[in-house]
């Protein structure tokens, strides 16, 4: 049997990759501050991707960066990480 | 267009819809992104057996970066449970609902932490100032700077 390939659909997926060996489940990959996936955006945006980025922690948290500096911008925050109330510092992105 | 409070609320309520309340908690109501009340007893042995209280929910529209303001209702032959960091007027003095408030913290977490809170309480009294402070307590208590003072109890 001879097979002719008339045309063909490409369907491609993107992730971050948040670091986490997670990709069995897709369950929990969600921002802890607005608890909308990491692929989705923040509630201030309304396109994910680079334009609503993720932002890493040396204390190895993930957050979208909208949503992280929102609350590090505020007093209440001491700067601190929302996950481990450690000094929040921004990790290197690694690739 | 709703805020980003009302979004990630109707999350938490899917949830609570979904998944239910952790025991000895339950929805009374939820009616719009603005106000919550939930009923807490406390399981198992402690010196709150067979009392049931009632915690209010207020959100802002900065909810979750802003931190809820929880109180145990007072009004409608409702009572604030006698525990040496709950005032009579329902005002609660807990470092999670004042500067330890993280935005990564929920409703149901919330509760689960007050409910802990008396499970652990070893005298059913009122804070040493109760008087002093509802005399003058404005009428929100994320207004009060309360003092953490006594992590034991």
């Amino acid at each position: 049997m001879k097979v002719t390939v008339k045309h063909w659909h490409a369907v491609a997926q993107w992730r971050w990759d948040t670091g986490n060996d997670d990709d069995s489940g897709d369950g929990d990959d969600v921002c802890g501050i607005c608890r909308v996936a990491y692929e989705g955006c923040c509630p201030a945006c309304k396109v994910p991707g680079d334009d609503c980025p993720l932002i890493w922690g040396e204390c190895s948290h993930v957050f979208h960066m909208h949503c992280l500096l929102k609350w590090i911008s505020t007093t209440a925050s001491k700067q601190q990480c929302p996950m481990d109330r450690r000094a929040w510092v921004t990790a290197e992105r690694k690739v | 267009m709703s805020s980003i409070s009302a979004r990630r609320l109707a999350k938490e309520l899917a949830e609570i819809h979904s998944e239910g309340c952790p025991v000895g908690i339950n929805l009374v109501k939820a009616d719009d992104f603005t106000c919550w009340w939930f009923t807490i007893e406390v399981m198992g042995e402690s010196l709150y057996q067979d009392e049931k209280f009632t915690l209010q929910f207020r959100f802002d529209s900065g909810y979750p970066i802003s931190s809820p303001a929880v109180q145990f209702v007072v009004t409608d032959g409702k009572q604030a449970p006698i525990h040496p960091h709950v005032y009579s007027n329902g005002h609660i003095c807990a470092s999670i609902l004042g500067n330890e408030w993280s935005p990564v913290l929920s409703v149901v977490a919330v509760c689960v932490t007050l409910q802990s809170m008396l499970a652990s309480c070893k005298e059913k009294q009122r804070p040493v100032d109760n008087d002093r402070y509802i005399r003058h307590a404005p009428d929100n208590p994320k207004k009060t700077q309360f003092h953490y003072d006594d992590d034991t109890v």
